[in-house]
């Protein structure tokens, strides 16, 4: 034979494997831990008084400390969100699902959360929603202890209560 | 501050990737699954390139004369690996990355060297190690590594 097999091999896989080792550092530690315990812990610039979940060590805008911990409320409002449609390949979610941006009750930036216990179509900037959190002695301190928020039924948040903090 | 427990976490992220080979790649890695032939082709101004590309990269003309090289040759670069990545490298440490000039190419190719690294020198004879018939499947791995000439 002079020549290679005229089919070709159309695609080879590979797999980019990487272990991480994370350490979270002292004040993500304590927000973690709180976790556990039910409580969302923010921190509050000593400049500007802004409120910062999860706490942070300094302001990423004044760079003045952020020493002074503060617990947040497990509810909040919808200040952003994205219908998932698309299956993620090592994330077991069912489609479709509500991504979104969630300020809690007294945070000036909102974090990331999932909505559910509603139908996606249904969910809406200023909606009132509340944590569901892992039930007790499942909390691990981590990400997960809060499953997903769901809607509190509450009136909608007026747009300017939320704009500043998306 | 009041201090709290040190909190790690091991979390492993995963990118599967599926890369089109396209043709001529696609022909040389069923060389090596189906022949455990090792083909390169004769390109414009460069002679025999392995692996092949499909064109002459000294002038761009498109093409190439299909060539079976030998599954020997000679090391003509070589990185020992000392700390391994696992997961990453191929094997644990010591390893070698080599570049090889295979009998009959006149380019070298980037492989890998398991056994005897110590020995690896830049005009190191070595040869092809064939993974086993069932383990072939199309890949550069298909070469299982290369070994020092006996």
């Amino acid at each position: 034979m002079n020549e290679p097999p005229k089919e070709p091999v159309k695609y080879v896989e590979t797999t980019i494997h990487l272990p991480y080792h994370y350490v979270a550092g002292d004040v993500r530690a304590r927000y973690l831990h709180a976790l556990k315990e039910k409580k969302i812990l923010g921190a509050r610039c000593s400049k500007a008084g802004k409120i910062f979940v999860p706490p942070l060590v300094a302001s990423p805008e004044s760079f003045a400390p952020c020493e002074e911990f503060i617990e947040i409320a497990a509810c909040g409002v919808v200040t952003t969100y994205c219908v998932v449609n698309i299956p993620v390949i090592g994330r077991n979610i069912e489609i479709p699902y509500v991504a979104a941006s969630v300020a809690l009750d007294g945070a000036d930036i909102s974090i990331f959360a999932m909505i559910q216990e509603c139908k996606p179509e249904d969910v809406r900037m200023g909606m009132r929603v509340e944590a569901v959190w892992k039930p007790d002695g499942e909390r691990q301190g981590d990400h997960e202890d809060i499953q997903y928020f769901r809607p509190t039924g509450e009136p909608d948040a007026p747009r300017e209560s939320f704009l500043h903090r998306l | 501050m009041s201090s709290v427990p040190i909190m790690r976490l091991d979390v492993v992220s995963e990118f599967p990737y599926k890369h089109s080979t396209g043709e001529t790649i696609g022909r040389f890695l069923a060389g090596l699954k189906e022949q455990k032939k090792i083909w390169g082709q004769r390109v414009a101004g460069l002679g025999v390139v392995v692996p092949p590309l499909g064109y002459s990269e000294a002038d761009g003309s498109a093409g190439g004369e299909w060539v079976e090289v030998k599954p020997t040759g000679v090391v003509t670069a070589v990185a020992v690996v000392h700390e391994a990545v696992e997961g990453l490298h191929p094997f644990p440490a010591p390893f070698a990355f080599v570049l090889v000039k295979l009998d009959g190419a006149d380019t070298a190719m980037a492989h890998v060297v398991k056994d005897g690294v110590e020995q690896l020198r830049i005009g190191t004879r070595v040869e092809a190690v064939w993974a086993p018939d069932e383990a072939r499947i199309g890949s550069i791995r298909d070469i299982a590594c290369f070994k020092v000439a006996s």
